[in-house]
């Protein structure tokens, strides 16, 4: 009767175990639709936020002139309290992509032999700096405003970027894939 | 055989995109307005451009591809606009509808519409900008209402008793 149910419980790990492995593994198999949110992320971040123009009309020298000496003094309130939104918007957006990103290479990655350990390991540790330098983006944004600090947004341009040609290199084998995915 | 096909939709498309700058665009003096006219141009239930005109010059299809080309350059252009351009393009919009001003940034504040007016795959940051920098230019005209008018140039002024 013990012999029973010791055999009936391996049996139930087995299965749990064998139940979990599946799921992993169909859930790996959605690959292309993890390539592509790579790819997609890779694109929002070179196109979308990391020109150094998106970062030079944000924080615009010559609207805050304007506003300064032609508008209304009551409206540098409003001005500054948008342009801080929006660059915290713009963080928020370059983090939610990096993690997009950096999901890829954790979870996905190893499905693809052409990919190199040393670099993804090189990755890893850009990710996780960019991560925390975003975070510190945020409090500083949100404390002082964008004017006060406009090195600091530039520079986790210049980081994410860094990170986005590293992916880019590690990623290259997907171009054709994608494009064939994509059309 | 797929490659020529695509490349002559595209001079097509070309064309059609001179023949609305030429022609229907030429119109509109400022970024602004032809953003609000491109936008009107759109189905709200499909996302689809139509214009007669160049339905009729081209195709369907030819036409809605240079309007939504053309929405989406307008955007950009009007997206890394300064905010004093912004400002006095929002004023030459407002005084070409004819309305008062008090009422005009009432409803832009209150339904705010230009916030369809935007190309479909605008991407989130640039339409929140462009929002956002529209937000300050209705605050400014506000202001405006409020403001006596300014003062003529000396040479304009009464002379004093002493001249």
């Amino acid at each position: 009767m013990i012999q029973l149910i010791l055999f009936l419980v391996i049996g139930a790990v087995l299965f749990c175990s064998l139940y979990f492995l599946a799921r992993r593994g169909s859930h790996s198999e959605g690959g292309t639709e993890a390539l592509l949110e790579a790819r997609t992320a890779l694109d929002a971040l070179r196109v979308g936020l990391l020109p150094p123009e998106i970062i030079g009309r944000i924080l615009a020298k010559e609207d805050m002139d304007y506003m300064v000496l032609e508008a209304p003094a009551g409206l540098r309130a409003l001005f500054f309290d948008e342009r801080k939104r929006i660059a915290l918007l713009w963080v928020g957006q370059v983090r939610r992509q990096v993690i997009s990103l950096s999901h890829f290479h954790r979870h996905s990655a190893r499905f693809y032999g052409q990919l190199r350990p040393g670099m993804e390991m090189r990755l890893a540790a850009e990710f996780a700096g960019l991560l925390l330098a975003c975070r510190v983006v945020q409090c500083v944004l949100y404390f002082t405003g964008p004017y006060s600090v406009p090195n600091v947004m530039e520079k986790t341009a210049g980081a994410a970027t860094r990170i986005c040609a590293l992916s880019e290199k590690s990623l290259g084998f997907l171009r054709p894939m994608y494009q064939s995915t994509s059309q | 055989m797929v490659d020529i096909a695509i490349m002559l939709k595209q001079m097509d498309v070309h064309r059609a995109i001179q023949d609305l700058q030429n022609r229907t665009l030429a119109g509109y003096p400022r970024a602004l307005d032809r953003l609000i006219y491109l936008a009107s141009t759109r189905d709200y239930n499909t996302g689809v451009y139509y214009h007669d005109g160049l339905a009729a010059r081209f195709t369907e299809e030819v036409a809605c591809q240079a309007l939504a080309d053309c929405h989406r350059a307008v955007f950009r252009e009007l997206s890394s606009c300064t905010l004093k351009d912004l400002v006095s393009q929002v004023e030459g919009y407002q005084n070409s509808t004819h309305t008062n001003l008090a009422e005009f940034i009432t409803a832009w504040r209150k339904l705010e519409p230009y916030r369809v007016a935007i190309p479909v795959e605008s991407d989130p940051l640039s339409a929140e900008f462009l929002f956002s920098n529209l937000k300050i230019a209705l605050a400014i005209l506000e202001t405006h209402l409020n403001t006596p008018p300014k003062l003529e140039p000396v040479s304009w002024q009464r002379p004093s008793l002493a001249q």
